[in-house]
């Protein structure tokens, strides 16, 4: 076997249902080269040389669906550390750090305990415990170099560094001229393994701001959380990503170091490396920097499933805003059939000023300010939903527009959708494909998604041929199963009176 | 599936330690990242081709056959700075209602039709300064969908209807500004720094409200001629074939030139003051802005330096590294410096909660104090100039970045050799001429425009901690 003793398994292009889309005049697995690596990691690389750069994207099948409740944020908290240096990047005597911070997370713990307890009992102590953590922070200080990791980045050129977390994945990814490739796996091989938590708590606050930000200042985004959090009663997609504010006040480094070291390992994690690189040489590097990074024992992530509805649920949130409503049913996750079918719905319904939703709603009746679709919120990796998000034009209502848009999902159940109306969005489903390989970045963004995923980058280079395959039966059945009255949540945005 | 041994990467691979199960410290290997060797890179900016159709419309045009791909930017100086007085929102109507209303040989709906099948995208849009119709199509489109675009922008029918629709859903959408917070602090902001300047219009209900089909039909006469537009394509196109389209399709426009028409003034600097916009809201939204040196003028390249530095540059850049780094009082913070060819804009933002409004604020005017005042260390210029000489090379990622960037050099009526000189221009700010910038043009807080949007405990701290604040009322 000789797949066993070698140390990568290598894809060299195999094209078994690359048909449809060599009609394109751009075979995509062709150029893809796919390595996975002993310890697990995987690696999809495509060499393009337009420009003198190279697009990185690596991502780790973990995110806020990984959480344990009561630490809803600590995914993406983490995600934030990550920036603040490792052992080698930013130290300058790390073990006298390693026990500074010791004290600091053992202050910081204690403050938490008693802040959560909320008497007046302890508020000496407390006075106490804040006064030592000030002065231990002072001192820690004195022995790192603050944002090294964006120092290092930034002054080698790098463009649109950044890091992502959502309910499925957590993502790190930067652009960086092409003689850099190795900066890139020296930085990022290094934290994933010996990442230092420095500034914990003040980075806690920062992201407590993000949440004001985001959420508390953004009707939109309070509709978008209360939202998720009605249609979803069990699994954990009814958690925000950024957390609950009381969860991520108190949020400490012990459980995110957890999280790190279960699922930041080279067997959960896939990287994509796309634009001016050399296969062989970028690979020995990839090798020679996470090569010897252990795999970890990610364990089965069971999740609970989410009961079938039995009911439509509606909620509202009073806010300083205008009307919007939102409209969720509950569907199957990719590469389930029945989710490409909800992504020839979803293109027929909201899709350009010809859509039906947008020419019925918008233009022809004029009651409704914008109109989407969304096929697969808050998630992917489980079942999900898909939405709806509607704002009235005044003086039309929400309610209104709500029975409008339901009298259009009637018509989809109903009559079949007509041939030049499901080719024309096979055609633009085809035409999104190309524009997402038309940069860097977007191709590793798409790649290392897809791979991580779905197990398989192929599920995209291949969706094409599966969406061809929809017919306008297979919409009418699956607009009947999944659009009902049954297994939708309903919420509405109201002006606060 | 095909397997095989890659004998020149196992040969290294001999070397590593075995993976084990427990974290393996390799700190003792990892050289430091600052004694990384790279090789050089040599970069000359690629060059889109400038061709002049016979009735004067430039295009800048750069090949590339990957992909199957079209793309064409048509770029007009028809901005919203030309909205008339009282018709402000005219250039947005216009370009919209081009975009949706049908043109002598195709109604509107066709229009669309046609092109959602064939899956290409006309985008129209408008800023301060200029009108933007974006196409990208597959390139076996190329000819019906440039027929398309070009009776777009030479003869769009203008239908009622869709003017209309066009006008209402303008009026939704100013309704609703101040639901985003963020976005109605900004128009605000902007309505503020340009005063009483063209720039400083924005479109309101009423005078959205009074736009009719003869002011759309008078606008396009006036500002939508060969003369005033420039066109980018790039994507999988000879220059041959470039070269018979556009003049199949654009060549023959020949309307006399209108109006020559006259860029409106440049901004006055409006005088400094707190300005406070009440939403009740729990984090407040402060930014505060200035005049800053134009593109045009020599200094631009110091300015770029020192903002950099001062808010711009990432996590060591000096905001953010107060305000969110050391205070965690913020997410987002920093700093923009907007330059045009014939102006720019420098400004700080930062969200913060309602209780550290006055604090933010004070650290803001800290930093803008020290840069205006004490000389910057030598290190600092050099992470900055660095950074940004590196980075120049992301300008020209794509075809369409490198035919579109060409263009607007020419458009904003830079120097020609302005990107080949880029580099050296920034190479060359000193410490000293970043002092001379910072005292010429920073501006202490209290002397910009300063635009705090937030609750009333935020409007008490204002008040308490600069005395005098005055209230607006954001205008729809």
């Amino acid at each position: 076997m000789p797949e066993k003793r070698s140390f990568f398994i290598i894809t060299l292009g195999i094209i078994i249902l690359g048909i449809a889309s060599s009609g394109f005049g751009y075979d995509l697995e062709k150029r893809v080269q796919s390595y996975t690596l002993k310890n697990g990691l995987k690696i999809l690389m495509v060499e393009r040389h337009l420009s003198p750069t190279v697009s990185f994207y690596i991502r780790h099948r973990v995110g806020a669906v990984d959480e344990s409740d009561g630490k809803t944020g600590a995914a993406h908290l983490l995600e934030h550390m990550m920036f603040k240096g490792t052992k080698t990047i930013g130290a300058k005597n790390y073990r006298k750090e390693q026990r500074i911070l010791d004290r600091i997370f053992k202050t910081g713990n204690e403050i938490d305990l008693i802040t959560r307890k909320a008497t007046d009992a302890d508020r000496k102590r407390l006075e106490f415990l804040k006064n030592r953590l000030e002065t231990l922070q002072k001192e820690h200080k004195t022995l790192f170099i603050e944002n090294e990791i964006d120092r290092l980045y930034t002054e080698n050129g790098a463009d649109d560094s950044n890091a992502s977390t959502g309910q499925d994945l957590t993502t790190y990814n930067v652009s960086l001229p092409s003689n850099k490739i190795e900066l890139w796996a020296r930085i990022e091989s290094d934290r994933m393994v010996n990442p230092v938590f420095r500034d914990f708590y003040t980075e806690r606050s920062v992201v407590m701001e993000e949440r004001k930000q985001r959420i508390d200042s953004d009707p939109e985004g309070q509709l978008f959380e209360r939202f998720f959090a009605a249609a979803f009663m069990c699994h954990p997609y009814r958690r925000p990503i950024i957390g609950w504010a009381y969860d991520i006040r108190y949020l400490d480094p012990q459980y995110l170091l957890t999280l790190f070291k279960r699922y930041h390992a080279p067997n959960n994690t896939v990287i994509a490396i796309v634009g001016d690189i050399d296969h062989a040489s970028t690979l020995k590097i990839v090798q020679k920097y996470f090569g010897h990074i252990p795999p970890q024992d990610t364990g089965m992530p069971f999740v609970t499933e989410e009961p079938s509805q039995k009911g439509e649920r509606r909620i509202q949130i009073e806010s300083d805003a205008n009307p919007h409503v939102l409209i969720g049913y509950h569907k199957p996750a990719m590469p389930s059939f029945d989710d490409y079918v909800f992504d020839v719905i979803d293109s027929i319904l909201s899709r350009g000023r010809t859509s039906r939703l947008y020419k019925t709603l918008v233009e022809e009746k004029g009651i409704a300010e914008s109109i989407n679709t969304i096929n697969g919120m808050p998630g992917s990796r489980y079942p999900n939903l898909f939405v709806i998000s509607a704002k009235p034009r005044h003086p039309h209502t929400d309610a209104e527009l709500e029975s409008a848009i339901y009298e259009e999902l009637e018509k989809i159940k109903t009559s079949r959708v007509l041939e030049r109306e499901l080719e024309k969005t096979k055609n633009q489903l085809k035409a999104d494909f190309i524009r997402n390989l038309d940069s860097n970045r977007g191709l590793a963004n798409m790649l290392s998604y897809f791979e991580i995923l779905t197990g398989d980058y192929r599920y995209i280079t291949n969706h094409v041929n599966v969406i061809e395959r929809v017919s306008s039966d297979d919409i009418m059945r699956v607009a009947t199963r999944y659009l009902t009255r049954d297994n939708r949540t309903v919420a509405n945005l109201m002006k606060k009176k | 599936m095909i397997s095989r041994i890659l004998p020149l990467i196992l040969a290294s691979v001999l070397l590593l330690i075995p993976c084990l199960g427990s974290a393996t410290d390799n700190t003792h290997v990892l050289r430091n990242p600052d004694e990384l060797k790279y090789e050089y890179l040599h970069f000359t900016p690629p060059s889109a081709e400038r061709i002049v159709l016979e009735n004067g419309i430039v295009l800048y045009f750069f090949r590339d056959d990957e992909l199957p791909l079209l793309n064409v930017s048509v770029v007009l100086k028809a901005g919203s700075m030309f909205d008339p007085e009282r018709k402000e929102g005219l250039a947005e109507l216009t370009a919209t209602v081009m975009r949706t209303g049908g043109t002598k040989k195709m109604s509107g709906d066709i229009v669309d039709d046609v092109l959602e099948f064939i899956a290409g995208t006309l985008t129209a849009s408008v800023n301060k300064e200029y009108a933007s119709f974006g196409l990208s199509i597959l390139t076996h489109h190329t000819d019906h969908a440039l027929d398309i675009l070009s009776q777009i922008i030479m003869n769009p029918a203008f239908e009622e209807h869709k003017l209309t629709r066009a006008r209402d859903l303008k009026i939704e959408e100013l309704r609703r500004i101040a639901d985003d917070p963020m976005r109605f602090a900004f128009k605000e902001f902007n309505r503020l720094i340009y005063n009483d300047n063209p720039r400083g219009r924005s479109p309101l209900i009423s005078t959205v409200r009074g736009i009719t089909r003869d002011d759309l039909l008078q606008f396009h006469k006036k500002f939508f001629h060969p003369g005033n537009m420039m066109i980018a394509v790039s994507g999988n196109i000879t220059k041959e074939q470039v070269l018979i389209t556009f003049r199949k399709y654009f060549g023959t426009w020949n309307v006399p030139r209108a109006d020559r028409n006259i860029p409106p003034p440049l901004p006055v600097m409006p005088a400094g003051g707190i300005y406070f916009l009440k939403k009740d809201i729990p984090q407040s939204i402060i930014i505060s802005g200035q005049l800053a040196p134009s593109k045009k003028n020599p200094d631009s390249f110091s300015f770029e330096v020192l903002d950099f530095i001062v808010g711009s540059g990432g996590f060591r850049s000096r905001i953010f590294n107060e305000i969110r780094d050391k205070m965690g009082l913020a997410y987002s913070t920093g700093s923009f410096y907007r330059a045009r060819g014939d102006y720019g804009v420098f400004g700080t933002y930062a969200m913060t909660r309602a209780e550290s409004t006055a604090t933010v604020l004070a650290r803001i005017s800290g930093v803008l104090n020290d840069i205006r005042s004490k000389s910057v260390e030598k290190n600092e210029i050099e992470w900055a100039k660095k950074s940004i000489i590196n980075n120049f090379i992301f300008s020209f990622v794509s075809a369409e970045h490198i035919a579109r960037q060409q263009l607007m050099i020419e458009h904003e009526k830079l120097p020609e050799h302005y990107l080949i000189n880029y580099r050296d221009s920034i190479s060359s700010v000193t410490a000293k001429k970043i002092e001379g910038v910072a005292s010429r043009y920073v501006l202490p807080v209290e002397k910009s425009v300063v635009l705090i949007m937030g609750n009333s405990d935020a409007y008490q701290q204002a008040v308490s901690s600069f005395g005098n604040v005055q209230v607006i009322e954001g205008k729809l």
